[in-house]
Formats: C-alpha cells, structure tokens, sequence
C-alpha cells in the first residue's frame, strides 16, 4: 500500500513539475502582457535551436498567446505565468498575438 | 465490510449529484453580431457540425440541464465561442478572419473537429471527406478574398 502511495505521489509531482519547467538546454526567453501589449514586441532567437517562452500576464483578464506559424496556442489567466517549447526554428519570422484581443498588436519571433 | 464501503460510496456519489443539480448554469444564446454569410452547403455543413460551440446559436440538449454534464458543456461552448464565434464573424478584423481561417483549415486537415467526444452524443455531426474538401476550398477562397491578402 506505502509503495503504491509513494507511486502515485511521485507521478502527481511529475505532472505537476513537467508543464511549468524549462529543460535545463533550452533559451528560455521572457515575454509579458501588460497595458494590453507583449513586451518585448520582437524576440530575436537563434535559429535551429530549441527555445522556451515563458509567458507571464500581469493584465487583469485572460489572454491567449497564439501562433498559426509556431502551432501554439496556450491560455494565460490573469497573473499566471505559463512555458511554451518551440522546437529548433529554421530562420524567418513568426508572428504571434493575442487571440482574445485582437486589437492587440501583434509581436514577431525572428529566428536567426 | 466491503458492502458497507460500497454503499457509503455510492451514498456520498448520489447526494453529490443531488446537491450538483442546484449549482445551475447559465445557457445563453446572446444576439447576434454579425454571423458569418457564406455559401448555403457550406452554412449547413458549419451549423451541423460547428455551430454548437462556435456561435450564439447553440442547441442545448436536455442533457445540458443536468450536472455535472451541464458544467462540463458549459465549459466547452465557452471556450469554443472565445475561440471562434461564427456568430461575431462580422465584427472581426480582416487579419483576425485570416487567422481564425487558417486554423479552420489546419483543424480540417488534422481531423481535430469536430472533437470525438461531441460527435459521440450528437451522431452525424461527422464531417465525411467530401465535407472537409468543401470546407477547405472555402476557406481558400475566403483567405484569398480578405482585404489584407489583396
């Protein structure tokens, strides 16, 4: 009974941790929500590696950060921070935005 | 003993749906603004298989009176006017339409819509592979006719 306890205790922490933590290899790059804008507006990220965004929204309502290009799309509450992996990106530019408020200026990844 | 635990469960699930019938939710079907005009076979084919939880004009079933069935679909219809409303097509942005056409497009391909789990209590809601060509062809077109692709 312990063993099973101690089993399913450790795959709640697993699913628990894995979402919110970066891999250690990954660019982790910082993006916030505020004043209904992204800032930083362009991310300039190294091209054929992997990166991580974490996404914090300090607004007052939900967003939705969302890429057709980058095939995410990941709801922010108000004051939550979320992860999102890109895997290895070849050179361009992938625009991203708000799917919520679509008068929200959309922002760019430039991979190079 | 294992009877008595059993009946304890089952005491504890029936009280719980007892109580969860009073905790109601509210299905609303706000006005419309601005639903989308497009080709009558393709408006069928949306309103069959997407309307539901894509519009204002959602058909609320009697299961949707029962919890906790009622929350769950709640959620989903939601969520899925957040996503894309049919229903407010016309007050979207050209570069918004682009955008939500294009996902359209990539549900369409990856079959992701509509999802199992509504086609399971609404039987022929099923988009068949002549349907999803239509659609597809539409939503090509309708990328293409958007002020910002001209």
């Amino acid at each position: 009974m312990k063993y099973l306890i101690a089993v399913f205790s450790l795959i709640v922490l697993v699913t628990l941790l894995c979402p919110t933590s970066a891999r250690g290899d990954d660019t982790v790059i910082e993006l916030r929500f505020e004043n209904r804008r992204f800032t930083p507006q362009t991310i300039t990220v190294p091209a054929n590696q992997a990166v991580t965004l974490r996404i914090t929204n300090v607004s007052k309502e939900p967003i939705e950060f969302e890429s057709f290009k980058l095939n995410r799309e990941k709801v922010v509450g108000p004051g939550e921070t979320v992860v999102v992996r890109l895997p290895a990106l070849r050179p361009g530019s992938y625009d991203f935005y708000d799917d919520f408020h679509q008068d929200v200026p959309a922002g760019s990844i430039i991979a190079k | 003993m294992a009877n008595r635990i059993l009946t304890a469960v089952t005491m504890v699930l029936l009280v719980f749906l007892l109580i969860a019938q009073f905790i109601t939710v509210q299905r609303t079907n706000p006005p419309l603004k601005g639903d989308l005009a497009a080709p009558p076979h393709i408006k069928t084919l949306l309103r069959r298989a997407c309307y539901d939880c894509h519009s204002n004009e959602t058909r609320w079933p009697w299961y949707t009176y029962i919890a906790p069935v009622s929350w769950l679909i709640l959620h989903d219809v939601e969520r899925g006017r957040q996503e894309l409303n049919f229903s407010e097509w016309g007050s979207y942005y050209p570069a918004t339409r682009i955008r939500k056409l294009q996902w359209m497009g990539r549900a369409l391909r990856e079959e992701n819509m509509p999802p199992w789990t509504y086609r399971i209590f609404h039987p022929g809601t099923g988009l068949t592979q002549r349907d999803s060509t239509a659609l597809e062809q539409w939503i090509e077109t309708e990328i293409n006719n958007q002020p910002e692709k001209q």
